[in-house]
């Protein structure tokens, strides 16, 4: 197998994991949402907040996905011969937002839906159950730095 | 920066004047209220005063809200007004001038007709439904028959036949006919129509066959059909129940659009509903006196700023009020006020998000507000974002006129659009790489490490800045001792260890950790009693050196951040010049490119908020603020649909 397919294997996996945490992460929280919704529709922009973010890891997978299709050529037109080595690299690159974001988003949705549950007994409280859920994204922000700084070092 | 102070207040008035001062408190809105007898003083009045109680009417008015109540969920029912997405977050109000407002409470009589209106009208549509629900039923029962020929009264049994109509399960229908052909060759099976599950048959047999097909027909599964009472053929009453449930619409719409009258009611009736819950507040309010046959006593909070406007507002209305104002005891629970001037304004939206300082506590909103300015622009890090965010955040508020905190954020948005703006010049990002501008400093996509330092930079000068405060209050409280060892051992670990990362200061780097850590082991036991313990708790506490090592590299995601902001950009634009060229392929790119940044804008905003507000939130106010402190809440006008101008408010919105 060719160093480029690996590496295009790291930019596909950058994309799906994050993109399969993200939709279900969000999806959680639309659930939640839409049942609070039914009994006060005036809830719908707060309720839209809480649930656009889980849909961040989705983003940073794009993100990491279009920075190695960048680096080894995809986009730009000269697609470069890389050796195993090299593809393994950026397949490991990928690796951390990859598998957190896959996570995070998942455990993000499930603090933002129980966040839904807060603000509609709360609805004051709609900065406290941001924050919550904010806590969870550290850790795909954390990753995704990681993945970034390890594309940005690698020599290709 | 600062908590507002806040006094004590008794005021004493004869009851002749209750109405008067009550109304005149809830005008000022500037004291919250109390329940006396709640209070430390109550047990020396008991003797002289008994609890006051809330006004006799008071039902009254509470009834006439509930009329209200109910005629403005009647309406939104049956014609629902949406809210925009904006004025779901902002609350879009009507204006009223305070005249207006006042003369709203003249229309009881009016109102309260249009309540019984509702009623009658919600009353008749659900007999009219209740009796179109049944119309259905009947006519669903009808409906497979339509093509039934004989009059319905006709089917009845004769000496020699029998005769009957039959749903049967249409899976079942083959071998039922093979059966009946069998054992009944007389039988006449006729099948009128069939759904999905069923087909309606009519049966013709003998009477002597009755017994045999009567097993035949049970174990087939069906079921006799009968309509008792009706006259004609299916068709015929299918027609009379149509017309019948035609006139049932009819009416309906009658109503509905007698209903529709009402709308425009509808602008008053809220307006009624926040007049009557005024009257209500200033009605219930009096449970929370204390009263003598021909006296009262209020026992509440004032910020001292508002206290000679109060004294002679007084003065003015009333002839006999006394007030009495003093310091908070030390046991005493003081209500907080935030009162920030200038800048630092805007940002208490994010001390009020966390929770009100605690009343020893200083307002950490002056605190924070530069660190929030700076984390946000270096987050969102775009000088073409920055610009549109403040433009558009500016128009907002100069549109929307909103009072309390939606202005506020709206003005914290703005200073975050001119951040960004600011940093977005610093390093050469135009909605990512669309307008190529060099960066005044350096460009973080380029040498991403020289970012991730200064993030790191920044997280320290603010994290020592925490410490900072936390000493500047240990001091204040007279804990010179607990300054020195805690914050100036860390300070002094921190720092040394910080230097051994540098070769020309590592000789120096190393004494002072040394001593740092020193002055932690032997101090940070000091709670403990037995020597020996002391000297492990104050070894054990080094291991806190990972707290602040965490807190550094959680400023990371201010280059994280950054980065996504900008990489999503130059995505975008590197994606609209795959577009093709020519007129059309322009007008796509300008579409793609608007909306595409749109929705950068959007999400990189709510995430550099949000991951800002963290920062300061767990890494900031982890060093010194604690918070759990009471919101001031004052006896005021509040109201849910209209928006009363001229009206005089010098306490800042507290909501």
């Amino acid at each position: 197998m060719s160093g480029t397919v690996i590496a295009l294997l790291g930019a596909a996996l950058a994309v799906i994991l994050p993109g399969i945490g993200s939709a279900l992460g969000v999806g959680l929280v639309g659930q939640a949402a839409a049942g609070v919704v039914t009994e006060d529709p005036d809830k719908f922009g707060q309720t839209l907040l809480l649930q656009a973010l889980p849909g961040t890891q989705g983003i940073y997978g794009l993100l990491t996905g279009f920075l190695i299709m960048q680096r080894i050529g995809v986009i730009g037109g000269n697609l470069l011969d890389l050796t195993t080595g090299q593809g393994l690299a950026v397949l490991m690159a990928a690796a951390p937002i990859a598998l957190v974001g896959l996570l995070s988003a998942i455990y993000q949705g499930q603090a933002a839906a129980a966040g839904v549950g807060l603000i509609a007994k709360r609805p004051e409280e709609l900065g406290k159950a941001i924050i919550y859920a904010v806590m969870v994204e550290t850790y795909a922000v954390l990753s995704l730095l990681a993945s970034i700084m390890l594309l940005f070092g690698l020599s290709l | 920066m600062a908590i507002a102070e806040m006094k004590k207040v008794f005021l004493l008035a004869h009851r002749q004047e209750r109405e008067k001062i009550i109304a005149l408190l809830q005008r000022l809105g500037t004291m919250e209220i109390n329940d006396v007898t709640a209070g430390r003083a109550w047990e020396e009045m008991e003797a002289l005063m008994e609890p006051g109680q809330a006004a006799a009417d008071l039902a009254d008015t509470e009834a006439r809200l509930a009329e209200a109540r109910y005629c403005l969920d009647f309406l939104q029912r049956y014609f629902p007004v949406r809210k925009g997405l904006l004025e779901q977050f902002t609350g879009g109000k009507i204006a009223l001038s305070s005249t207006e407002f006042s003369r709203c409470g003249e229309q009881r009589e009016q109102m309260h007709g249009i309540y019984l209106s509702c009623r009658e009208a919600e009353e008749k549509l659900t007999a009219l439904r209740t009796e179109r629900t049944r119309l259905q039923a009947a006519l669903n029962e009808l409906k497979p028959w339509a093509g039934f020929p004989l009059p319905l009264e006709e089917i009845a049994d004769t000496k020699r036949v029998r005769l009957s109509l039959l749903a049967i399960p249409v899976n079942q229908m083959p071998s039922l006919q093979e059966a009946l052909a069998e054992k009944a060759p007389a039988v006449m099976l006729e099948e009128v129509s069939r759904d999905r599950d069923q087909a309606y048959c009519f049966l013709l047999c003998l009477a002597e066959d009755e017994a045999v097909v009567g097993l035949l027909l049970k174990d087939a599964g069906a079921n006799p059909v009968s309509f008792p009472g009706l006259k004609g053929t299916a068709a015929q009453n299918i027609a009379a129940l149509e017309e019948k449930e035609a006139a049932l619409q009819r009416e309906e719409e009658a109503v509905l659009d007698g209903i529709k009258e009402l709308l425009g009611e509808r602008e008053r009736l809220m307006a009624y509903y926040d007049y009557l819950e005024r009257e209500r507040a200033q009605k219930a309010i009096g449970e929370n006196f204390a009263q003598t046959g021909s006296s009262f006593l209020v026992e509440g909070w004032v910020p001292a700023g508002a206290l000679p406007d109060l004294e002679q507002s007084l003065l003015k209305e009333s002839k006999t009020a006394v007030l009495v104002a003093r310091d908070p005891l030390p046991e005493e629970n003081v209500p907080i006020l935030l009162q920030n001037r200038g800048l630092a304004e805007p940002y208490e939206v994010v001390t009020k998000m966390y929770g009100y300082p605690h009343q020893n506590e200083l307002d950490p909103t002056a605190l924070l507000a530069p660190f929030f300015f700076f984390c946000f622009g270096i987050c969102f890090s775009d000088a073409g974002y920055g610009v549109v965010l403040a433009l558009l955040s500016y128009f907002l508020s100069r549109k929307l006129k909103l009072a309390g905190m939606g202005r506020q954020l709206l003005q914290l948005l703005f200073m975050g659009g001119i951040s960004s703006a600011f940093f977005g010049v610093l390093f050469g990002s135009w909605f990512g790489d669309l307008i190529p501008i060099k960066p005044l400093w350096f460009n973080p996509m380029e040498d991403p490490m020289r970012m991730l330092i200064f993030s790191f930079g920044f997280g320290i000068v603010q994290i020592y800045c925490g410490m900072a405060i936390k000493a500047y209050r240990s001091i204040k409280e007279g804990k010179v001792l607990d300054a020195l060892f805690d914050q100036g051992g860390w300070y002094l670990f921190l720092t040394g260890l910080m230097l051994l990362l540098l070769p020309q200061a590592r000789a120096a780097g190393q004494w002072m950790a040394i001593a740092g850590a020193a002055v932690l082991i032997l101090t940070q036991g000091r709670s403990q009693k037995n020597p020996v313990k002391r000297f492990f708790s104050g070894l054990l506490s080094l291991y806190n050196v990972t707290g602040f090592l965490s807190d550094v590299l959680s400023y990371s995601r201010l280059l994280a951040l950054g980065l996504a902001t900008g990489v999503i950009a130059v995505a975008l634009n590197s994606m609209g010049g795959l577009l093709p060229k020519g007129v059309v392929g322009f007008i796509l790119l300008v579409l793609f490119l608007s909306g595409g940044h749109l929705f950068n804008l959007v999400i990189s905003g709510l995430g550099s908020y949000v991951h800002t507000s963290r920062l300061q939130y767990i890494e900031y106010f982890g060093k010194f603020f604690e918070g759990g402190g009471k919101a001031f809440r004052p006896f005021a006008l509040n109201t849910r649909y209209v928006q009363v101008e001229e009206e005089e408010r010098p306490v800042k919105d507290v909501a």
